[in-house]
């Protein structure tokens, strides 16, 4: 029977019907670093344009960038908007000779009085006979010393590095490229905690459902390196742990780019080569961004499926505030057993047996012992047309086989109704923590104009689950999510 | 004082190229050049874009910087020596820092800069020393007295008598004291010059005679010539000689100079205004060659782009800063916007040329040469030695538009483009870029060496490298193997092609350097080598050897001699793309699928190394990728194992 029900969940996931990746138009390859700009999310990608999200779930094309080329990234710095990109090479027609450029923006909103573009500036080449390929640059501005780098380059010959002004976006006067890995491309560079790391493609894109790229890592106390991998293996050397490969449906993940949302909630972006739920295209994929042991690997996607949500403060269950039904259970004392009686699962206690003693209209919430019980299971579904956020759609989170929907009310409580409505306190933007929790937060508190980013559910005693300000450093902001049963 | 000692410890190295202008980030003027200490040390004012509030058309300068070379080409900026709010006698936020001048005596050096005082009007002149010529300076608490003008100018002669010569109401000069800090005498015009405007004295000494030179405008409403006057007396009267350098052809109001000779040669000093076509309050130093004739006389001095200075041939050279060319050549900014990115030349027919002078070939050696160019149709130049017709060194074609498999378009983009080298030119020696076709752009030309991945074996055995890789092998040439892009190249397919005989004896030959085998249509031949690299680099072997590089097969043999046997260890291998590993005639590992080179990324069973002779083959395919391969041996506990020789098969 358990096994059965495996197959039938196994079978439901092949025909998910949303997309592994994000939703709207979300075609692009080689996507860079996800910029903010006027409350929109950006990525550019290769060609001339790339996508603009409004909520950093629905996605669309329509952003500009000339100089074609491939790849580019885009930080901001101060009030402008620095965009490096790779006119040619990467094999591309003109071989491997490839021309780094950078220019500024004042916005990156194409319809803004101020887009305008500065003049492309080069900042690195290769001559296409040397060993490197200059594309593909990945920009990092140091946050302890303010310095600007970018690594760059392909599988022809080696990953470097070079330093820019982050004042001009030219190169540092007299700066020396440094070699800092092979056998990889699509590199990118990030700051941690005192490392640093270089994130490089390994494998091959551009072959669709066939294509094996994937993202590993190095990391270094100093940005010009070694970087070494998890068994010490110098990215030089072809060393890379992974953060990203093959799964869910898409494959040939590639172009990493890191998006902090807030402490302890990262996000990562790329491209899969192939989405095998969108006809094998390319397209944008955002995950969350999980630290395990100062190394970084991508999380999985939420599903939607029944969960046991416990807390990280005691590992109490989040539960409808009902009584307690009692299971009948022909009992055995154990000195007294019979070894001959059969042996029978007994079934868990299900929604039929116990609804009847909930009360009809809104029930409030805590947290109990986890006993497997009706009022224990939360379903988590998508509502799509409620939008979403980095990396998600909004949810509803409903109690296991009816409607009753969790909400945030406007005194910063918890309770559930009867039906969900769709109103914003019954949505719900669930994202998981660098940590491997998650946080959950309404969409809107009643009675607050805003969306909110602020309050998540918040276990201010071991019972008592509440709405408080999110705190990665404290255990109360922090959920697990354990999957009973996927959609 | 400590905020100049501070921004004098920032030295900026900038690699500044050899050209006219020789600052090539900001604004510099009025250059004075002093050789101390075997180096020439530039003493500029420094113009800049006038801040709000201040008269944004006229000369605007806060600070000095000093600059110094050992060669005229590459220049070192030392940074800011004085700003403007530091000098105690000079007006706050007044930006008018103008001509300086620097000279040493006795070991000290003297810094004189004049200045808008914070009593009174027009401009006082002020001293400041240091004991090394880029500082730190200490300003005197008050100008120097009885001087009221510009543009100082300090001579120490022979008799170790020094002189001020400054421009103020004409041009003046007076005896200074020893303490070099005060006049001697009282200051007194110069007598003998030419009517007309003039500022900006410079006086030295040479072969008995002493020169007055200085900015004239010689015709009524003229703009500034450099001039000159000579005396056998420091302060004249003056017997006025005539132009050193004539009125700048682009209107650019002012000049301004000095004289220094350095190494031998005489050099002028002096300034216009190129990166700020529009505005000649912001100026850039130059530097070209002065001579002088046998009766002392100067001869006038034509300004140039491509300035002084030998440039390295393995350095870029920015060709838009020409000695000669053709009459259609035009240079242009990068960016109007950003002056200081610097310019390129076009040359816009077939017959076009430009010539650049002294460049140093003794670097060259196994080189290509690299360019940055643009075009809007497929164009043709030609490198040259000399002149426009002197021996062709590389051909460069410029290929924007192609059609077929690698349609591209990049007709007006700039792109790096690299030629062999038919001709290597020896020592210094001039330069002259040809057009052959339709219009074409360039920036600059490089020529490089090439990098060395392979020496020849020696004679005597090789150890592992410290990290256990094995360095020696010996390669066959490529066989042709051609693959669809992208394979992943599967185990059947593999253990079909690598095990099929391409050439005879394929598993059990020992080959010798220089040996040939028949493969097929293709005779190839072994090459004994020692990669540079840890890895040894396929794609490199072929491309040296002007074979194939791409869809190739190659084969890889080493003989390894073990002093003792060693038991269970692996060989470790990377390779790019898949490969099948041959030990004392066995198989012992396939790396298939979608390689790259990993270190250690396969491992065979454990093997055993015999004492004595090991024969260690490989087979490597190859996709699109730069074939590449790593291998060594591990130990049990996956130490490298090193303590083995590699041998010549003999």
């Amino acid at each position: 029977m358990e096994k059965f029900r495996n197959i039938l969940a196994a079978s439901a996931l092949m025909v998910a019907a949303s997309s592994s990746a994000q939703i709207g138009q979300p075609y692009i390859h080689d996507p860079s670093t996800l910029a903010l700009c006027d409350g929109k999310y950006y990525t550019f990608g290769t060609g001339s344009g790339g996508l603009i999200s409004e909520d950093g779930w629905s996605w669309k094309g329509g952003v500009v960038r000339p100089g074609g080329g491939a790849a580019p990234d885009v930080m901001k710095i101060g009030d402008r908007y620095l965009v490096i990109y790779g006119a040619t090479g990467g094999g591309l027609g003109g071989g491997h000779s490839g021309r780094i450029l950078t220019m500024w923006n004042k916005t990156l909103d194409p319809n803004s009085p101020d887009f305008k573009y500065t003049e492309p500036v080069e900042v690195a080449a290769s001559d296409g006979l040397e060993d490197n390929d200059a594309i593909d640059p990945g920009l990092l501005l140091d946050p302890k010393t303010g310095r600007m780098w970018v690594s760059y380059g392909t599988y022809f010959g080696n990953i470097r590095l070079i330093e820019l002004d982050p004042k001009t976006g030219e190169r540092v006067k007299g700066n020396k490229p440094i070699d800092i890995a092979i056998d990889c491309e699509a590199t990118d560079l990030i700051y941690r905690d005192g490392w640093y790391y270089l994130l490089g493609t390994h494998g091959t894109c551009c072959d669709g459902v066939n294509s094996t790229y994937n993202i590993v890592v190095g990391r270094s106390r100093k940005v010009t390196g070694p970087y070494v991998d998890n068994v010490g293996r110098d990215m030089f050397h072809g060393g890379g742990k992974m953060v990203i490969a093959a799964g869910d449906r898409v494959c040939g993940p590639g172009h990493f780019g890191r998006t902090v949302i807030d402490e302890g909630v990262e996000v990562m972006s790329c491209h899969y080569e192939a989405d095998f739920n969108m006809n094998g295209r390319s397209v944008l994929g955002i995950r969350p961004l999980l630290w395990k042991n100062d190394w970084p690997v991508a999380g999985d996607r939420l599903k939607e499926g029944t969960y046991e949500i416990t807390s990280e403060r005691r590992g109490y269950s989040l539960e409808l505030a009902v009584d307690f039904v009692r299971m009948a259970q022909e009992r055995e004392r154990f000195w007294e057993m019979d070894m001959t009686k059969p042996i029978k699962p007994i079934p868990d206690q299900t929604l039929q047996e116990v609804i009847g003693t909930w009360p009809t209209g809104e029930i409030g919430v805590r947290a109990g012992d986890y006993m497997f019980r009706p009022h224990q299971h939360w379903t988590i579904t998508a509502v799509p047309e409620a939008g979403g956020y980095l990396s998600n759609p909004y949810f509803k989170i409903t109690i296991d086989g009816t409607e009753r929907a969790l909400a945030a009310t406007q005194d910063m409580e918890l309770t559930t109704v009867p039906t969900f409505t769709g109103a914003p306190e019954q949505l719900w933007r669930i994202e998981q923590l660098v940590d491997g929790t998650f946080r959950i937060m309404p969409k809107q508190i009643p009675g607050q104009e805003t969306l909110n980013t602020r309050y998540v559910i918040y276990s201010a005693g071991d019972s008592t689950p509440t709405l408080a300000e999110y705190d990665f450093k404290s255990d109360n902001s922090k959920w697990n999510l354990r999957c009973l049963r996927m959609k | 004082m400590r905020k100049s000692i501070i921004l004098s410890l920032l030295c900026l190295p900038l690699g500044l190229a050899a050209q006219n202008p020789v600052v090539r980030n900001q604004f510099s003027a009025d250059p004075t050049a002093r050789v101390f200490n075997n180096k020439v040390y530039l003493y500029p004012s420094h113009d800049i874009p006038a801040p709000e509030g201040q008269r944004q058309d006229w000369f605007c300068m806060a600070d000095y910087h000093v600059f110094s070379s050992a060669n005229l080409t590459d220049w070192e900026d030392h940074g800011v020596i004085i700003t403007q709010n530091n000098v105690p006698w000079v007006k706050p936020d007044s930006y008018a820092m103008w001509a300086p001048d620097c000279v040493c005596r006795d070991g000290k050096y003297y810094f004189y800069f004049p200045a808008a005082p914070k009593e009174g009007r027009g401009f006082d002149i002020g001293v400041a020393t240091a004991d090394q010529p880029e500082g730190p300076f200490v300003c005197e608490q008050e100008p120097i007295k009885g001087v009221m003008g510009i543009d100082p100018c300090v001579l120490v002669d022979d008799d170790g008598q020094s002189y001020i010569y400054w421009s103020g109401m004409g041009i003046r000069g007076a005896r200074l004291k020893q303490n070099m800090k005060e006049l001697e005498s009282e200051g007194m015009v110069m007598e003998g010059l030419p009517e007309g405007f003039k500022e900006g004295p410079y006086a030295f000494k040479q072969g008995g005679w002493y020169y007055l030179t200085f900015p004239w405008v010689r015709v009524e409403k003229g703009t500034e010539t450099l001039a000159y006057a000579m005396s056998r007396n420091p302060l004249g009267p003056w017997d006025f000689k005539g132009i050193i350098m004539a009125e700048h052809a682009n209107g650019c109001w002012t000049n301004h100079h000095s004289i220094t000779q350095y190494n031998g040669q005489w050099y002028l000093f002096y300034h216009h205004n190129d990166y700020s076509p529009s505005m000649d309050k912001h100026r850039s130093v130059c530097i070209d060659r002065l001579s002088f004739n046998a009766d002392g006389t100067i001869m006038e001095v034509k300004p140039t782009l491509r300035g002084v200075g030998v440039n390295q041939a393995t350095d870029q050279i920015e060709v838009d800063r020409y000695s000669t060319a053709s009459e259609d050549v035009t240079i242009q900014y990068h960016d109007t916007l950003n002056t200081f990115r610097g310019w390129y030349a076009e040359l816009p027919k077939k017959g076009s040329f430009l010539c650049y002078n002294d460049v140093d070939f003794s670097g060259v050696d196994d080189a290509y040469l690299t360019a940055n160019v643009k075009a809007n149709a497929n164009t043709q130049l030609l490198i040259r030695e000399k002149n426009e017709k002197g021996k062709v060194i590389a051909k460069i074609d410029i290929v924007c538009v192609s059609e077929g498999q690698y349609r591209r378009d990049q007709r007006g983009q700039w792109l790096h483009v690299t030629a062999p080298l038919q001709y290597v030119p020896k020592g210094v020696t001039d330069l002259c870029i040809t057009c052959e076709g339709e219009d074409a752009c360039v920036d600059w030309i490089q020529f490089k060496n090439r990098q060395s991945y392979f020496k020849p074996v020696g004679a005597q055995p090789s150890l592992p490298d410290a990290n256990g890789f094995i360095r020696r092998w010996t390669l066959l040439e490529p066989i042709d193997k051609p693959n669809r892009s992208n394979t992943v190249f599967t185990d059947t397919y593999l253990r079909e092609h690598f095990n099929k005989e391409y050439f005879a004896q394929q598993f059990t030959i020992l080959p010798k350097d220089g040996q040939k085998v028949k493969a097929g249509k293709q005779t190839l031949t072994w090459h004994a080598l020692e990669s540079q690299a840890y890895n040894v680099k396929l794609f490199r072997f072929s491309e040296k050897l002007q074979k194939q590089m791409y869809g190739v097969l190659f084969w890889a043999v080493t003989t390894i001699d073990c002093p003792e046997e060693i038991k269970d260890v692996r060989l470790a291998v990377g390779s790019n793309s898949a490969s099948m590993w041959w030990f004392n005639g066995e198989e012992v590992l396939l790396l298939s699928g979608d390689r790259r080179m990993v270190e250690d990324d396969g491992m065979s069973p454990r093997v055993t190394l015999k004492k004595g002779r090991n024969v260690l083959r490989g087979a490597i395919i190859n996709g699109p990728g730069m074939s590449d391969f790593c291998v060594r041996f591990l130990d049990d506990k996956n130490n490298p194992v090193t303590n083995y020789t590699i041998i010549n098969n003999k």
